[in-house]
Parts: C-alpha cells; structure tokens; sequence
C-alpha cells in the first residue's frame, strides 16, 4: 500500500534548499524541540524510578506499591511545570512489585488544575481492562529497548482523551522493570503546533510513523485520519527531508513524526497523499 | 466481610485524594467510574439510581467492600435528592448489594454476592420496560454502528489487534460475567479504533448499562459463538475499509442482542 519515498536530490537537500523548505524544517524542528521537552519529563521520571528501584534492591528488599511513593514530589512538579503533560508516570512490568502483580503509579492533572493519582481496576477478576501490557506505550518500550511515541489515540483506559503518550523502558541491572511515561492530550498538542504549521506556505500537517495524523492545519487532512501512500516510517529511519508525488515530508527529529507539506500555491495536493 | 477504603472520608470511589499508599485502586477505569456516578436524568430516579449502581456492582465496576461515596457527595454527584438517594440505597440493601455500617468508620460498601445472581438479575431486567430496552438497543447501534463506519475509514491492521484479542477472549470467558465484560469492551475498542473520544466515552456509559443485563443472554454458549461470528465480520469489513458493510454488521450484531433482552424480558 505505501510506497518508499524518493530521498529529496543532494543540492536540493543542503545549500540549494529553497526558502520555504528551510521554513519546514525549522517549524519541524521546532515540534521536535516541544515534544523534546516532554521527553525529558519522561527520562528523569525513569531515571527517578531506576535509582528508586535500585536502592531498594540495594537494600535486598523487593520493591512495593508503597515504595513508588516516593516519585510523586518528581510527579506532581512535572504536571506542574510541563505545560503539555497531561499525566506522568511509572507502570510497573507485571511482577515487578511484591504486593501487586501489576500496578501504575500515575498522576493526572485536574480540570481545577489539581493533580489526581489514577485509580484503575487492577484486578482481572473484576476488570476487562485490567492488562495494560499490550497498550503501545507499553509494549513499544518493552519490546525494543528505546523511547516511543504512541498514538495519536483514543485512551479509554486513563484519560478518555485523545492523547500521545511518550514513553521509555525502565532498567534495573539491565532487566526491564517497566516504562515511565508522559500523556500529551492532541488538543493541547494542536494548541502548541498549529502556529507553526500555520506560518509555512502550503498546507501542512504532522503524522506518526504510521500516517496518523496527529495536528493540521490542513483541512483535507484531520486530527486521526490516515494519510496513505507514503512509507513514513522509513522517512523517519532515514532521518532525512524526502518528496513524495507534490509532497514534502519533513522528520521532526529527534521525535518520530513527520511534517507534511503540500505545495502551497501549486493546486491540490490531496489526491495521491490521500491514495 | 473483609472492608477495604477505597479513599479516606471525603475522597469516596474516583475520589482525588487520600488514597492510601499502597492500597490497591481497584475502580474500573475513570471512565466508567465517572459513569457509574454521572448525574442521574431519568424521572425514576430511586429506580435509575438502584439500577445504575446495581448493575455496576453486577460488572465488577464497582469492586467487593468498597466504600460508596458519602451520602451528599453521592448524592450531589448523581443529582439526586439525599432522601431520593437514601430510598435508592434501601433497595439495594433489600437486594443484598449494598451493606451499611453506621458509627465512626461506618458508611455503605458494596457487598458482592457470592454466587452468580442470575434471579437477581432477571430482577432487574423486570426493572426494564420493552420500549426501554428498545430504545437501549437503538442508542447502541447508533454508537457501533458509526464506529465501525468510522473505524474502516481510519484503521489499518496494527489498529485492529486489540479487537481481535477481544474475540478470542470471549470464546475463552467461562462465566457469562466475564463474557458480558469482554463483548462490551470490543464495542469500547471499535470507539476507539474510530479515533473518537466522544464515541468511546458513550460507549463506555452504554456499557454501564447494558452490560449487566447481556450476562442474562451470554450464558448460553451457541450465542456467545454467534456473537464472536459477528465481531470477526466486523472486523474483517472494518479491515477492509468497507465503512457501510462494517457499520451494518454492527449494527445488526447489537440489535440482535437487544431484541434476545426482549425476548426474555417478555417471557417473566
């Protein structure tokens, strides 16, 4: 179904850049840097949580639901300080913890602009919901060893919002203990992103590795739909500006969404993107 | 009965605060704890309350022991009267699912009743009239059936994974609780594979309702594999980005589970 973009000609991509494609690669850059920002919510959340871990081993006890605790000072200041973190947090790998086969220690900000820890079902018994290992933000982590963004998605398990999570593997003597995680909601994303989209001379907007489109500003391509036909995630691999039919598509390094760009005064653009 | 907090005084079930360090949070998802405890709209409302919170009870929403909110703030969060809730509570003492403890560390908890309740739920499937469980059903179709519209368009195969693993659930759920859990989930999955907030937060509020009730039709094992039959039609016409064939086969799969409540509302 998709196709691998061509890789945009070598004058084209250094010194021979045209103005408006410096334009898409600064506004990429610039939601590489705001999404940047919430993955360091994310590794000092992990960071917190692996010392955390490690004392406790250190100290040759198994770690408990009580032990986690101790992160919510950490917690609290990052809803706090990041704008775009809608939650934070650590789940823990199942049997990770002494007291709990499963357990999220993860806080949320209120519509009062309190902060809330979630309370989930846990229990398989009582909840369809009480797995949470298949989930992107958990399984991306666990199964390839680095950071991940999930979503754009329908998150009916803690938010009910339609959210990013980024997330990264927590370590502990190199055994996987879990994933610390941050939840971008897309309409505060979108508030973030859309000046920059906005500025570039052709339509634009932002998709996951999958084609999902996570913010437009480009009326042909909304928020959740699928923009079909170019290979994203190999622009994103390559890390490297690439044409594909009228389009540009732009890494937003170093997060794992791609700008699309269409020509701006050249007609429509939406037919082949759209496949 | 062993009583577990859920929150200390004021915080009560998807409370804020004072949850105890290390005490396990065993609420059903914050949405369907805000469901359980949205404000209550029907005239009924001794009734909407008893079989609001019943029926929570009934799917494990709300969990053994666990503590109810105190009176006002139930009361407050349901929009109903205290008095209203007080009478709502009483029936649900007399059906057993509720226990009421008074003093210092007193307050109402749910009692889970040990053995499968199929007479209680026939109980309050009586509750219902057939045009309710009519109008339940359309609501329903409505939901799935531009979900699954709405998914063909948006979804591609990684998407699909967690509908799948709800198929294979329900054919391995023993009891018609379990049973009645995952199918509602999978209508909970296909919101969410529509990349809809608003679909899913219905859907999960639909589920509060119907969920109870599909364990009186979920036992029986012949319409437990009809029911997997239709999900997997879904999901093929959903896979295949066909969005009227998909929304249709939705729509007839919880139509005919709405008309089987009917049928056995009819028969009591």
């Amino acid at each position: 179904m998709s196709t691998i973009p061509a890789p945009v000609g070598a004058s084209d991509a250094t010194h021979g850049a045209s103005a408006p494609e410096r334009g898409a690669e600064g506004a990429a850059a610039r939601v590489g840097r705001a999404l940047e920002a919430v993955f360091e919510a994310v590794a000092e959340t992990g960071a917190e949580t692996a010392a955390l871990l490690a004392r406790v081993a250190a100290a040759g006890r198994r770690p408990a639901t009580a032990d986690l605790a101790a992160l919510r000072p950490g917690l609290h200041l990052h809803l706090a300080r990041q704008e775009l973190v809608s939650g934070v947090g650590f789940i823990a790998a199942p049997g990770l913890l002494g007291d709990a086969p499963t357990w999220l220690e993860w806080w949320q900000t209120t519509g009062e602009g309190g902060v809330r820890p979630l309370l989930l079902e846990l229990d398989p018994q009582q909840s369809a919901y009480a797995d949470y290992t298949h989930w992107d933000w958990f399984a991306l982590p666990r199964d390839t060893g680095r950071r991940a963004v999930a979503g754009p998605y329908v998150d009916y398990l803690c938010s009910d919002e339609y959210s990013l999570t980024l997330s990264a593997p927590v370590e502990v003597a190199g055994r996987f203990a879990g994933v610390a995680a941050a939840d971008v909601y897309l309409r505060h994303f979108e508030t973030a992103v859309l000046p920059l989209l906005r500025e570039l001379p052709g339509p634009a907007h932002l998709v996951n590795a999958r084609g999902r489109v996570a913010a437009s500003a480009d009326p042909a391509h909304l928020a959740g739909s699928l923009t079909r036909g170019p290979d994203f995630a190999t622009v994103l691999e390559r890390a490297r500006v690439a044409a594909w039919g009228g389009l540009r598509l732009v890494p937003c390094r170093p997060v794992p969404l791609v700008l699309v760009l269409g020509e701006g005064l050249a007609g429509p653009v939406s037919g082949e993107a759209r496949g | 009965m062993q009583q577990r907090h859920v929150g200390s005084g004021t915080g009560g079930i998807g409370g804020a605060d004072g949850v105890r360090v290390g005490e396990r949070a065993r609420l059903g998802g914050a949405g369907a704890h805000r469901a359980v405890f949205a404000p209550v709209e029907s005239r009924a409302r001794v009734d909407a309350v008893v079989r609001r919170i019943g029926d929570a009870i009934e799917l494990g929403l709300l969990s053994d022991g666990e503590q109810l909110p105190g009176e006002s703030e139930l009361a407050g969060r349901l929009r109903v009267s205290t008095v209203t809730l007080r009478e709502a509570l009483m029936a649900l003492r007399q059906q057993g699912l509720v226990t009421t403890r008074r003093g210092r560390g007193g307050g109402s908890f749910v009692s889970l009743p040990r053995l499968p309740g199929p007479e209680r739920l026939m109980t309050r499937l009586r509750g219902w009239s057939t045009e309710e469980l009519r109008d339940l059903g359309d609501h329903w179709a409505a939901l799935s059936g531009a979900a699954a519209r709405l998914a063909a368009d948006r979804t591609e195969p990684d998407d699909l994974r967690q509908l799948i693993r709800s198929i294979r659930e329900l054919l391995e759920a023993a009891d018609a609780g379990a049973r009645s859990r995952v199918y509602g989930r999978f209508h909970v999955e296909l919101a969410a594979a529509a990349q809809s907030a608003r679909l899913t937060r219905e859907q999960v509020a639909l589920q509060t309702e119907v969920g109870a009730l599909l364990c009186l039709v979920l036992g029986d094992d012949e319409y437990r594999e009809e029911v997997a039959d239709r999900h997997r039609a879904v999901v093929s016409a959903v896979q295949d980005g066909a969005r009227d064939s998909a929304r249709s086969l939705a729509e007839r799969c919880v139509e005919e589970s709405a008309t089987r409540l009917v049928a056995l509302r009819l028969s009591l």
